[in-house]
């Protein structure tokens, strides 16, 4: 039984004091989130558009109705389905690969400080420029990765003029800026790791494998949680990278959700109607959002 | 015994902090609904369909007396950096100022419809692509040009074709002057036609058949834009095909022989091309021709004046330019720039005055001299002295027999070009049967097309 203790002036003083301090950066989020997501979804309850010249109208829910009606079902499940692929593939390469990468540099190797800088690079640059750079050298005809596998006696695809060329190549450059991300999370979770339990177990003889299932890896899953949430709201993000590499095509066969959003608001400027699939797409990611921060929460702990 | 306390507090703060904006987020989407269900929505364009019905007749707002300074938008471009030369002399005759703003295509027309919507006059003048004219003539945010042409000796019309007239035009009234005359052309490389003892195609047949015996040789046949815009092509070639892609009622017409035919053409054209073809757009299939050992390839004449430049070219003087190959009807495929007079502008006599200026007769060599892609002005593609530096020319004298055809005047047109976009590029990798994907494509576009007149 502790007595209640009324808080001081001064502490009074100061929390006011604390509180005023944050409102600057309160009316910051207001501004650049708060009131732009507001906007977004009423005018996702209207008929703007860009290239309309009639006078705007509410329209309730006829945007949404919409979306579960012809052709824009379908061009949505198409989207949604593309967006999953491109999603599974990535998240099949970059988990592993990023793992891998930072369970053999945790090993403190010779030149490792060197190898985590290089490998740290292609994270740094801008997905424009990264798909550009890959878009040359993707090129069937004159491109050096299917030169390189020509000198191995073998035809490369066509990277990006076919179906599942172009949807591979996505995923591979998206994974090839995105797996030093995995690599340094996974890194910074095995820094937090104590060495104890993986000498007890080598004592007793276990193998390096078994190390890793049994004692690591169990240890390292709010990390890896962690990564898996961020992986997947970036690949639902994921825009500039398909956009420079293939534009959506060939046909429809990378056009993520992102990118038949991005066609709805900014080609076809139906602006309610974008901002209708837009506020929906937030509502699809916010549960994983909400894992994500019990993710954290749990690497944290 | 502290911490399952501490958490049972903490839930219970963090369950109440939750329950708040639940509440409130509950409360307002019940508002929406609500409203939604209340609001008599009846007459509302879900889309924002425009109304051409109901559009008044154009007024052009009161006019400044007294004009110091135009304004005017453009769009990076060849023909821009021309007209911008042609300012101080303008500034210097006249005593108006002109500025200037130049907009990225992809964003330009956003931009512009941006603007128009808020009236505000912000410019005087404005560069457009011939696919927003029928979204301009439509809403009227172009100022008819008709009477300034008729009154404008220094403008002079009988110095265009009919056809070439037309091309501003949206129902019968002028709302661009043209900026650029672009027909659809072969280009061809002489010393790969040469060395496989082939000659320039003028029917289909034959520029196939070029293709293939360049491809059987290791080179590329011939190269468009197989990939995003593959629609320009595909429409050229269904137009020359004898093929159309709606009626007068506005009803797809892709399903037809021809348009069958057409597009089975197109695949082969792509089999004959370089491998990867199938990703190129307008732009890139310019730049495969120009660096790598294609032989032929269809595309606007307007690239002309970008690949003249030897230390970006390694072929400038291996390559030559003919007509479109003709097919069962003789058409030719005109794109190019507008230009025109935003409906909201107050000064838009001495818009006209600094438009009749640049593409008026007396400046038309100068104007073509300063980077322009050409205007296929008669004095210009019969202008001897123009015609050895720029070969090109007389193609853009499109002769009277052949139909001109250019992107449909269609209000929905971007929405059917994206659902034609991403149908024919997979119907020419074979990732879909061609009869089957443009059945498809038909339904898609009676959906699109029944939204013109909404």
């Amino acid at each position: 039984m502790g007595l209640a203790i009324a808080p001081s002036k001064s502490a009074r003083r100061a929390r006011w004091v604390a509180t005023g301090l944050t409102v600057p950066s309160w009316m910051l989020l207001l501004a650049l989130f708060a009131i732009p997501i507001g906007i977004g979804i009423w005018l996702s309850f209207r008929n703007e558009a860009l290239n309309s010249f009639a006078e705007p109208k509410f329209v309730g829910l006829d945007n949404y109705r919409k979306m579960t009606a012809e052709p824009k079902s379908t061009e949505l499940i198409d989207a949604g389905i593309t967006t999953v692929i491109i999603m599974g593939l990535g998240l099949a390469i970059q988990l592993p690969v990023g793992v891998g990468l930072a369970v053999l540099l945790n090993r403190r190797l010779r030149f490792s400080r060197w190898y985590r800088s290089a490998l740290l690079i292609p994270m740094l640059l801008t997905p424009v420029a990264v798909g550009m750079m890959w878009r040359f050298m993707l090129d069937t005809d004159t491109g050096v990765i299917n030169w390189l596998i020509e000198r191995f006696g073998a035809n490369g695809p066509d990277w990006l003029g076919s179906r599942w060329g172009a949807r591979v190549a996505v995923v591979l450059v998206d994974s090839w800026q995105s797996i030093p991300f995995v690599m340094l999370l996974v890194l910074a979770g095995l820094a937090g790791i104590p060495d104890g339990p993986d000498e007890a177990a080598r004592v007793d003889g276990a193998t390096g494998w078994q190390i890793f299932r049994r004692i690591t890896t169990p240890q390292l899953r709010p990390v890896l949680y962690v990564v898996l949430m961020i992986r997947i709201i970036d690949t639902f993000k994921l825009f500039d990278t398909i956009f420079i590499l293939t534009k959506g095509g060939p046909g429809t066969a990378t056009q993520t959700l992102a990118m038949y959003n991005y066609s709805l608001g900014f080609v076809l400027l139906k602006t309610s109607q974008a901002a209708a699939v837009g506020t929906v797409l937030a509502i699809i990611t916010l549960p994983v959002y909400l894992l994500w921060q019990r993710a954290s929460r749990a690497a944290d702990a | 015994m502290k911490r399952p306390n501490r958490r049972t507090t903490h839930h219970h703060v963090e369950g109440r902090q939750r329950t708040i904006p639940l509440l409130i987020a509950l409360l307002s989407a019940l508002a929406l609904v609500a409203g939604a269900c209340g609001n008599d929505n009846k007459d509302a364009a879900t889309d924002g369909g425009t109304t051409a019905a109901t559009t008044p007749k154009y007024t052009p707002p009161a006019q400044d007396s007294d004009v110091k300074e135009l304004n005017i938008f453009l769009i990076p471009s060849p023909s821009s950096t021309s007209i911008q030369s042609f300012i101080p002399a303008f500034e210097k005759e006249t005593g108006i100022k002109v500025n200037f703003t130049e907009t990225p295509y992809t964003e330009a027309h956003n931009k512009q419809l941006l603007s128009y919507k808020q009236k505000a006059g912000a410019y005087d003048i404005a560069q457009f692509d011939n696919t927003y004219l029928a979204n301009f003539g439509v809403n009227q945010v172009m100022a008819p040009l008709d009477d300034y042409l008729a009154n404008s000796p220094a403008y002079d019309t009988t110095d265009f074709s009919q056809g070439q007239l037309e091309y501003g035009k949206y129902k019968n009234t002028t709302y661009g002057l043209t900026l650029s005359t672009e027909p659809m052309i072969q280009w061809y490389r002489t010393d790969l036609l040469a060395d496989a003892g082939l000659e320039p195609a003028t029917t289909w047949d034959e520029y196939l058949a070029n293709a293939e015996a360049l491809k059987a040789a290791g080179k590329g046949g011939n190269v468009l834009g197989f990939g995003p815009g593959v629609t320009w092509w595909w429409m050229t070639l269904v137009w020359s095909f004898g093929g159309k892609l709606y009626d007068d009622n506005l009803k797809p017409q892709v399903t037809s022989d021809a348009v069958v035919k057409a597009t089975e053409y197109l695949k082969k054209l792509l089999e004959a091309a370089p491998d990867g073809a199938s990703s190129l757009d307008g732009d890139t299939s310019v730049a495969k021709f120009f660096s790598t050992d294609v032989g032929q390839m269809l595309n606007y004449s307007g690239y002309y004046g970008s690949v003249k430049d030897p230390a970006t070219n390694p072929y400038i003087d291996k390559f030559e330019t003919a007509r479109m190959p003709m097919g069962e009807t003789d058409i030719t495929h005109l794109a190019g720039w507008n230009i025109g007079i935003p409906s909201d502008s107050k000064k838009q006599d001495a818009a006209w005055k600094f438009m009749e200026f640049v593409l008026g007769k007396s400046n038309a060599v100068d104007y073509l001299k300063s980077g322009a892609a050409a205007i296929g002005r008669k004095s210009i593609t019969s202008n001897a002295e123009l015609i050895t530096t720029n070969p090109y020319l007389p193609l853009l004298d499109i002769p009277a027999e052949s139909r001109i055809e250019r992107y449909p005047q269609l209000k929905v047109w971007p929405d059917f070009q994206k659902a034609a976009d991403e149908a024919v590029t997979p119907m020419l990798t074979g990732d879909v049967d061609i009869k089957t994907g443009l059945a498809d494509l038909n339904t898609k576009l009676a959906g699109i097309l029944a939204g013109e007149n909404e």
